[in-house]
């Protein structure tokens, strides 16, 4: 009796609502996914018919070839030049517009609204762009680089010191006000002094992802090891790719490892505390970095001041857009949307196995999770420009190769997040799970899983605004998308057209990350 | 039902369990009382094999337990539920999905491993956990997320999860302590009905020796990792009791 009354209760209480709003949302999400497949070309057969392929192209890579090791130890040197000197200039130009963009620090309302949508429209801008953009104006060189790389960094910093900022403890400032001081003297001795130590920590981490950023950034003709890696791909010398890869890797992860341990020290405070040899080394790196960034010096004053007048020149060539092709503009920029939610569909799949090995209250067994982190780091440390440009030679031309390139790239950053969300997770449920005498998949679905779920949808909507960015720009070296009109417009110097498509990635850019920002808001 | 033989546990050196022997008959309740770092919790543990002995024998229902057989372990754990002191429910899943997740360990053969594993539960099972849940009072909460029910009703939902196992031990590490005492009171008169109705062996540790005198007929003191009383509640006179609690005072005296 009381079994069909709890029945009946069941069946009213689960609701058919709930049931069927989640039914519809899985529907959609399966049509969109199926859409994605279709437009970025997803073949099982392209892939298998690649692999031999794609095993020739590793095979032709060995042994690496260093017989141009002083051009690639030059090139490298550049290319850290090149993040540094960007980094620097950027962090120049942030400090001002990140305290204007800032509620408590700005000094009026329009001030305030117009850095912060300046801050806004720089973020919103791929690297890759403002390079092609700089490359196209001033020329092939390093300096179109450290431009591009500055005016990113803006973007990227303007905003994080804005939230810095916002986020202080007003009563400093106030007790400093009170006593009558000029607003910049209160700016100096009570907004500054609490916000040192996240300004230097998100300063490393720009540092960090430009010498990356750097390294894709010759692929366009910016200057850095990425030319380098360009020609010899194109040229089909695997041996010397592989070479300059194997550099990138080192310098990129070593790069890595040394901000990670930096911004640990600041935010702990632990910097120049630990041991002697430590710190010997650290110093020895920035005083490495130092000169290096010195003796290289990139920028030519020479080529600013020649360059200036050409900027303008091609900034006014881009007037009026051209607005003929605008439909098929859109139609190429769908296909473009869809190779970032295949790349992170497959991100996804990769990373689901991945995080779990990676995390240690899972595996219990360190060389099983550290073996999996170190394969996330190889993934992340790669960029996924280098990784398209492999992928194109060993699948073809095409979307299919951006949809491999953003899959493994960002399945590196999502291991990791995954194995960190792992990791964070309260213990006392799953052993009460593990209690009942379930077994060990079981007690990962059950208890470790619904606790990781929010966090881990909220990583994945970030890739997945991520990946559209990114993969506006991976037509540049063939894998797909509307980045390839793009660099053929600027190629036959058709500046109008070029406006036209920047405006269109703008426009999906600043978009999808409203769209993303929202429903991360919403999930967590 | 349950026989534990010159139990012996250390950790980092120190002696947490030394050589206990206890023997639980079928359908007792026992509470086990006892100082902070006596060993009270470490034994309850060893009972289901989260904590391995170093020395000394396990025996469930007539069957000794090999730690070091997995399986043997969760076949052992199979039949023995566990309430925590801080519930150790699933945030997040509702009411409902943390009791049926009670049945997992049963359902570990062919078909029913698969769907159990994916989180599809027969009618069968819901209709049961719904049961439970009317069971221990709660049945209006089954579909609410676990993180917004009240810590009693937290701890129904645990109860509910563990009686799902159809357990033949019901163990407990302090399952009051975060409670207030009306909300008490309640969950040890639900964990005597299950002893009484059902005839489910329950060993609990409890902190509360009003409600170990009003609930249980055996108390099982433990002090410094040894038994020092074992015997029916109303044997325990107050002298058993300072002589049980007042190991910190005479360690002062001694330091003094």
């Amino acid at each position: 009796m009381r079994s069909s009354v709890s029945l009946s209760h069941y069946k009213r209480v689960m609701g058919q609502g709930t049931k069927v709003r989640r039914f519809l949302l899985w529907f959609l999400l399966i049509i969109i996914l199926a859409l994605s497949f279709k437009a970025s070309q997803i073949d099982i057969r392209t892939f298998i018919d690649g692999m031999p392929h794609a095993l020739s192209l590793i095979k032709e890579m060995f042994p690496p070839d260093f017989a141009r090791w002083k051009r690639i130890i030059t090139l490298t040197a550049e290319t850290i030049s090149v993040g540094f000197w960007g980094t620097l200039l950027g962090i120049l130009v942030s400090v001002p517009l990140g305290i204007f963009s800032a509620k408590n620090t700005s000094p009026n309302a329009v001030i305030y609204n117009t850095s912060k949508e300046l801050v806004n429209l720089l973020r919103a801008v791929p690297d890759i762009i403002y390079a092609l953009i700089f490359v196209t104006a001033i020329g092939i060189g390093p300096v179109a680089g450290v431009i591009a790389l500055m005016l990113a960094t803006v973007g990227l910093l303007g905003k994080f010191y804005a939230e810095a900022v916002e986020t202080i403890d007003p009563k400093p400032v106030e007790a400093i006000e009170a006593a009558g001081s000029h607003k910049l003297s209160v700016i100096r001795h009570a907004v500054v002094p609490q916000v040192f130590p996240l300004f230097m920590g998100y300063n490393l981490y720009a540092l960090d992802h430009n010498i990356r950023a750097a390294m894709a950034l010759g692929l366009v003709g910016a200057g850095g090891l990425g030319i380098e890696l360009f020609t010899q791909m194109r040229s089909f010398n695997y041996q010397k790719v592989s070479a300059i890869l194997i550099v990138m890797l080192i310098i990129i992860i070593a790069i890595d490892r040394v901000s990670a341990y930096l911004r640990k020290g600041i935010i702990e405070g632990t910097l120049f505390s630990a041991n002697k040899f430590r710190d010997y080394v650290l110093m020895a790196i920035v005083a490495a970095m130092a000169f290096i960034s010195i003796y290289f010096i990139p920028v030519d004053l020479k080529e600013i001041v020649y360059g200036l007048p050409r900027i303008w020149e091609f900034l006014s060539n881009m007037f009026p857009p051209e607005r003929s092709d605008i439909p098929r503009y859109i139609w190429l920029m769908l296909e473009t949307i869809a190779i970032g939610i295949c790349g992170t569909f497959f991100a996804i799949v990769i990373s689901i196995p991945l995080g779990m090995l990676a995390a240690r209250n899972v595996t219990h067994s360190p060389v099983i999770s550290n073996a999996a982190r170190e394969i996330a780091n190889f993934l992340r440390g790669i960029p996924d420009l280098v990784f398209a440009l492999v992928f194109v030679a060993a699948v073809g031309l095409g979307p299919f190769a951006g949809v491999l390139a953003l899959a493994l790239h960002t399945a590196g950053f999502l291991g990791k997040f995954y194995a960190e969300a792992i990791e964070n997770i309260d213990p006392k449920p799953v052993e009460a799970v593990e209690a009942t005498g379930a077994r060990f998949l079981q007690k990962i679905i059950h208890a470790v899983f619904p606790q990781a779920l929010p966090l881990f949808n909220s990583y994945n909507l970030y890739i997945l605004d991520r990946n559209i960015r990114a993969s506006t720009v991976l037509g540049v070296v063939g894998a797909g998308g509307i980045g390839f009109e793009l660099i053929m417009s600027m190629r036959i110097f058709e500046h109008q057209r070029t406006a036209t498509l920047i405006i269109i990635i703008l426009i999906t850019i600043t978009a999808v990350d409203r769209i993303s920002a929202y429903l991360r808001k919403k999930v967590v | 039902m349950l026989k534990m033989e010159s139990i012996h546990k250390r950790f980092n050196g120190a002696e947490v369990l030394k050589n206990v022997d206890l023997k639980v008959k079928k359908g007792e309740a026992v509470a086990l009382i006892g100082p902070s770092g006596s060993g009270k919790t470490t034994l309850i543990r060893v009972i289901n094999g989260f904590v391995l002995p170093d020395n000394g024998r396990v025996v469930v229902r007539g069957k000794e337990i090999d730690y070091r057989k997995k399986d043997e372990l969760r076949q052992m754990r199979k039949r023995i539920g566990m309430i925590y002191q801080l519930f150790n429910l699933v945030d997040r899943t509702s009411a409902i999905d943390n009791v049926v997740s009670g049945a997992l360990g049963r359902m570990d053969r062919g078909f029913e491993l698969i769907s159990s594993t994916i989180g599809l539960f027969s009618t069968e099972v819901r209709e049961r956990a719904m049961e439970l849940l009317n069971f221990v009072g709660i049945e209006d909460k089954a579909f609410e997320r676990v993180d917004r029910l009240s810590g009693g009703q937290k701890q129904r939902v645990a109860i509910a999860r563990a009686l799902m196992q159809e357990p033949e031990i019901l163990l407990a590490d302090e399952p009051i302590a975060n409670l207030d005492p009306r909300t008490s009171q309640k969950i040890m008169e639900l964990l005597t009905k299950i002893n009484r109705e059902r005839g489910i062996t329950i060993i609990t540790v409890l902190h509360h020796l009003e409600s170990v005198r009003d609930h249980f007929h055996r108390v099982v003191a433990l002090k410094d990792g040894e038994i020092c009383f074992d015997g029916r509640t109303d044997c325990l006179t107050r002298e058993h009791i300072s002589s049980i609690y007042e190991f910190a005072g005479e360690y002062e005296c001694a330091a003094a």
